[in-house]
């Protein structure tokens, strides 16, 4: 089992090396086994009821970690594929550095984003996030554009600047430890718990609230998200899917690190206080800022940000049920979000333009990739027998179950306003007749086939979720505390 | 002779005496200095004594539309500086009887009131520079009380009183006082405050006659004769008052008088003025380092005075020294 | 705490007056208008900071401590400014940084941020055995002071300058609470430090490549 923790770590880390050098079809090929050999680690992963370590302790991996580890890897897996499509063959010297540059990238990208979840202890997690926003930072400006260099300038500092608190976060954390535990040990995960129930409470809860707002910032969380709408739109669409769909998950998993210590410290009172009030102002801010998008990929990232306060909300309601239904959104969203964006980047590269009042008519011009978008943004919107519909539900019913009604139903009315907003847009760009410039066909086989993985994973995550995830997704809610 | 005691209210004129009488010298000896260090000859140390004696001689004109005031102003601002001295510790380590009439506070109150005086005068003459320098001068004078609120908050937190005398007491009560970070960044808010109260480098020059960059010097344009030789020396004696609190309430106040012998007494004249001279080598020095700031941006140096003050108030919130 | 010579309250009080230089030098970056002087300024702070972690190691005789310092004071005062007055040096065009708001206004905003973050984290039941808890006070005043200098300046040698500072102020502050955490850690946040450094110089060339400029005026396209 350890052994799997170390080829996890090697695996990504050595095909983006080679990427480096080899030429595009090996660069291509590479990724993708890559993509799916990892992707086959993870799930190997899941059946285990116990905590894998590896590596002397510096690799942990429990019910938590494998959770979000399979969603990021099943977003690569994915991503390499939608991406062999995607990226220009062309055969002048220009696109074979873009290439190269963009492969290698892609792998290290997906290799930090998957140390995240495997690394023990919240010194190394920091840097795990830390090496994913240099990487991501530099494949947002890949692009040559105006547009581009704009976003990632904004990106890299104010992401930057919220790690630096998330540092802060850490530090403080680290002395409410020390105070049990003396003045130098390790900040694994198991010292942290183990002595969690000694810490000085004011200092933990300082740790918190710095812990939220350094890593809400890459999460996405309002009022520290105004990077995100930029940095999605402006990257290349499959490092657009792998930042919505995985880098604002693995943020999300470092809060929900802290969230586990400070619950086992002070109880979940403040902290679920804490979640809810960022949630429901991302939630909100996000839910009012999508009707008014005219760029496709900017309103694909405030839907992130949305279902980014949808999971903080739901971290807020006090039953288990809830905390259930957000890891399984996690994973839902993961499949629908990247789906969306590459059905998204087919529709941009078929009528060469982002601007939506352009674009006419999806379904006749793309004949696979237009309506597996229909379903993919109506998937986004909670509808069944989309896996996001499960999820939503069972967070909504966890709300209700809890004593107040209210956050729940304003959490159905914005979601309601989300799905108007996306839904105008479905209709608008896909549901037309097509115009009749416009060449119909698919451009090749790769982006259809991605999209359509990404969809099976919904209808199964919707359906019928296997028992052995449905039992990872239980073990892992009690890890978080679920059963106070 | 060294054994004879004063009674407390000789050495309270005595501390009158001494800034009245110092004053025009401490003048002298700066400005003496600043042209030395710019290689001139410069004027005779005691020349602002001859300007006095000269002034009085001269007749005094009053501007037609000028009232009482315009006369009255110098007087007042004279007899306020006049008052100050016996608050605050010029020869004596200990409170003299009169030292309980005002604190710091009340010490700036009244010299807030001479510049008042000053100004309601040069408003009074109705011509266009002393007007400006009036307003200008009141403007300045309000950006500056929040420091000097901060500032006194500092003796206070350390203290427990606002009087000028425990401060003093305290700086000396151990060597390693000095480099308090309170005590430091109170110093050098006070000092930047004294470098905008007294009109030097950076905030106005002494240099020039240059109107649109007066404060202070523009408001005594229109005076002439003894209440002109008035406002001079009053002006020297608020650089000399400034003096005093700077050092012997903050930077050093070593050599002050612990008993009432005549002896120790005396002997605090000479120590206090050599220190005063040396901070007043300290201004020449920089008035021929720095640049005059522009107008608007003497709010950033009141800013920074300010933002000194302000963090010698945490430090000592903090439970620092 | 023993110490060499003096007396340790007197080494405290140098202490409090270095981490003072710490915060007093985040204000001057807050008022210097050329870039050079900023970026110098910045060498100034992680001196102090070095100071101060040397004062740490000495006195609780933490090794690796030394160690850290040492590699912190090359990257920090000597590599990072290089890097960055270089990339001033290439671009001759801006060297003068623009702010949004009058000088005195953000001086008195920075110091409401200041006293906010000093009265925070004052309030704590913190008792550190490295530095006066004055120290952390003043690194927190000193974070709020550089997300001040990000938000308002317009161009990008400050936002990058103002960033770096920020990172400073939580190495002070780490300094305070974390004297003991284990060298490998700390040597993977300077390593990332350096790495986020590599990533600001390109970023910074990329900008100045497309925009013929360092201000960061007209990164307003992208709105909504």
């Amino acid at each position: 089992m350890g052994a799997l923790l170390v080829a996890i770590l090697v695996v990504p880390l050595a095909t983006s090396l080679a990427c480096l050098k080899a030429s595009a079809r090996l660069a291509r090929a590479l990724s993708l086994t890559s993509g799916a050999a990892t992707f086959g680690l993870a799930v190997a992963l899941i059946p285990s009821h116990q905590i894998t370590t590896a590596l002397g302790g510096w690799l942990r991996v429990d019910a938590l970690s494998v959770v979000f580890l399979v969603a990021v890897t099943f977003l690569y897996a994915t991503t390499t594929i939608f991406a062999i499509g995607y990226v220009r063959t062309g055969s002048g010297p220009v696109e074979a550095r873009y290439s190269r540059r963009f492969f290698a990238g892609l792998n290290l990208f997906a290799w930090a984003m998957a140390m995240a979840p495997v690394v023990n202890g919240l010194a190394l997690l920091w840097v795990a996030v830390e090496v994913t926003t240099v990487v991501s930072a530099l494949l947002v400006a890949i692009d040559d554009t105006d547009g581009a260099a704009e976003a990632a300038w904004k990106y890299v500092l104010i992401a930057s600047m919220g790690l630096g608190i998330a540092l802060l976060a850490t530090v403080v954390m680290y002395y409410a430890g020390s105070t049990v535990l003396g003045g130098s040990y390790e900040l694994s995960y198991a010292n942290l718990l183990g002595a969690a129930t000694r810490f000085p409470p004011e200092i933990v809860r300082l740790s918190f609230g710095l812990a939220v707002l350094g890593f809400g910032s890459k999460m996405g969380l309002v009022p520290v998200h105004t990077w995100l709408p930029d940095a999605h739109s402006e990257a290349p669409t499959p490092i657009s899917a792998m930042l919505s769909g995985s880098l604002l998950t693995v943020s999300f998993y470092a809060i929900l690190r802290f969230y586990q210590v400070t619950v086992r410290a002070i109880g979940p009172d403040f902290p679920r206080a804490v979640l809810l009030v960022f949630g429901l102002a991302s939630l909100v801010l996000a839910a009012l800022y999508l009707a008014r998008q005219h760029d496709l990929k900017r309103l694909l990232a405030y839907s992130s940000v949305e279902h980014m306060g949808i999971l903080a909300v739901g971290m807020s309601f006090s039953a288990p049920i809830a905390i259930v239904g957000v890891l399984l959104h996690v994973l839902a969203h993961a499949a629908a979000k990247s789906t969306a964006f590459f059905g998204a980047g087919s529709v941009i590269r078929k009528f060469g333009t982002k601007e939506m009042s352009r674009i006419q008519g999806g379904i006749g011009a793309l004949p696979w990739s237009g309506p597996m978008l229909v379903l993919a943004v109506l998937a986004l919107s909670a509808m069944p027998p989309f896996g996001i519909f499960r999820s939503e539900f069972l967070i909504v019913e966890g709300g209700l179950a809890g004593s107040s009604t209210a956050v729940p139903a304003v959490l159905v009315v914005f979601v309601t306003l989300a799905f108007l907003g996306l839904s105008w847009f479905a209709t608008q760009t896909m549901l037309t007749p097509t115009p009749d410039g416009v060449v119909r066909g698919e451009e090749n086989a790769w982006m259809p086939v991605s999209m359509v993985m990404g969809l099976a994973v919904l209808v199964l995550l919707g359906v019928h979720p296997p028992p052995q995830l449905s039992s990872l997704l239980e073990r892992a809610a009690a890890e978080l505390g679920a059963h106070r | 002779m060294a054994g004879t005691e004063l009674a407390p209210a000789e050495i309270q004129v005595l501390q009158d005496l001494t800034i009245l009488v110092f004053a025009p010298f401490v003048s002298g000896a700066i400005a003496h200095l600043e042209a030395r260090l710019q290689g001139r000859r410069g004027p005779r140390i005691l020349q602002p004594y001859y300007d006095l004696a000269k002034l009085f001689r001269k007749e005094t004109l009053v501007p037609e539309d000028a009232s009482w005031v315009f006369l009255a102003g110098p007087v007042v601002a004279f007899a306020c500086y006049l008052t100050v001295p016996l608050l605050i510790p010029v020869l004596t380590a200990y409170p003299l009887p009169l030292g309980y009439i005002g604190d710091i506070l009340g010490g700036a109150f009244i010299l807030a009131l001479a510049g008042f005086a000053v100004a309601l005068a040069a408003v009074e003459t109705g011509g266009p520079y002393a007007q400006l320098g009036s307003s200008r001068a009141m403007t300045f004078a309000a950006l500056v009380e929040p420091s000097i609120l901060f500032i006194t908050f500092t003796v206070a937190l350390v203290t427990t009183t606002d009087l000028p005398y425990f401060e003093a007491a305290q700086v000396r009560s151990s060597f390693g006082q000095a480099i308090y970070p309170a005590h430091l960044l109170a110093t050098v808010a006070f000092f930047l405050v004294v470098l905008s109260d007294t009109g030097r480098i950076p905030v106005e020059t002494h240099a020039s006659t240059l109107e649109f960059g007066m404060i202070d010097e523009a408001r005594t344009l229109e005076h002439s004769g003894p209440p002109f030789a008035l406002l001079k020396w009053g002006s020297a004696m608020k650089q000399l008052i400034l003096y005093v609190i700077l050092i012997n309430v903050f930077a050093a106040p070593w050599g002050l008088a612990g008993s009432r012998q005549l002896g120790p007494v005396l002997l605090a004249i000479p120590i206090f003025i050599g220190k005063a001279l040396c901070v007043g080598a300290i201004f020449a020095v920089i008035d021929n380092s720095f640049s005059k700031l522009r107008l608007f941006k003497i709010t950033e140096f009141m800013a920074a005075a300010f933002l000194l003050a302000v963090l010698a108030v945490l430090v000592l919130y903090l439970g620092g020294r | 705490m023993a110490a060499v010579g003096a007396s340790p309250s007197t080494l405290t009080d140098a202490a409090e007056v270095v981490a003072l230089l710490v915060l007093l030098s985040e204000f001057a970056m807050l008022r210097s208008s050329l870039s050079r002087s900023q970026v110098r300024l910045y060498a100034f702070q992680s001196l102090c900071v070095s100071v101060l972690a040397a004062f740490v190691a000495a006195t609780r005789h933490i090794g690796a401590l030394y160690v850290l310092m040492s590699l912190s004071f090359v990257l920090k005062v000597i590599v990072v400014p290089t890097i960055i007055l270089r990339l001033v040096r290439e671009v001759r065009v801006d060297v003068t940084a623009s702010h949004r708001l009058g000088v005195a206004s953000m001086v008195l905003l920075a110091i409401v941020l200041s006293v906010f973050g000093v009265f925070v984290f004052g309030r704590l039941p913190i008792h550190s055995r490295s530095l006066p808890i004055l120290a952390l006070a003043l690194a927190a005043a000193v974070i709020l002071v550089a997300f001040l200098l990000v938000i308002v300046r317009n161009d990008v040698v400050s936002q990058a300058v103002g960033f770096f500072s920020l990172e400073n102020g939580v190495s002070l502050a780490s300094l305070v609470l974390a004297a003991g955490l284990p060298l490998i850690v700390e040597v993977a946040f300077l390593f990332d430090l350096l790495v986020a450094v590599v990533v600001f110089g390109v970023l910074m060339r990329v900008h100045h490549g497309r925009a013929r400029t360092l201000s960061t005026r007209a990164l307003d396209r992208l709105q909504g």
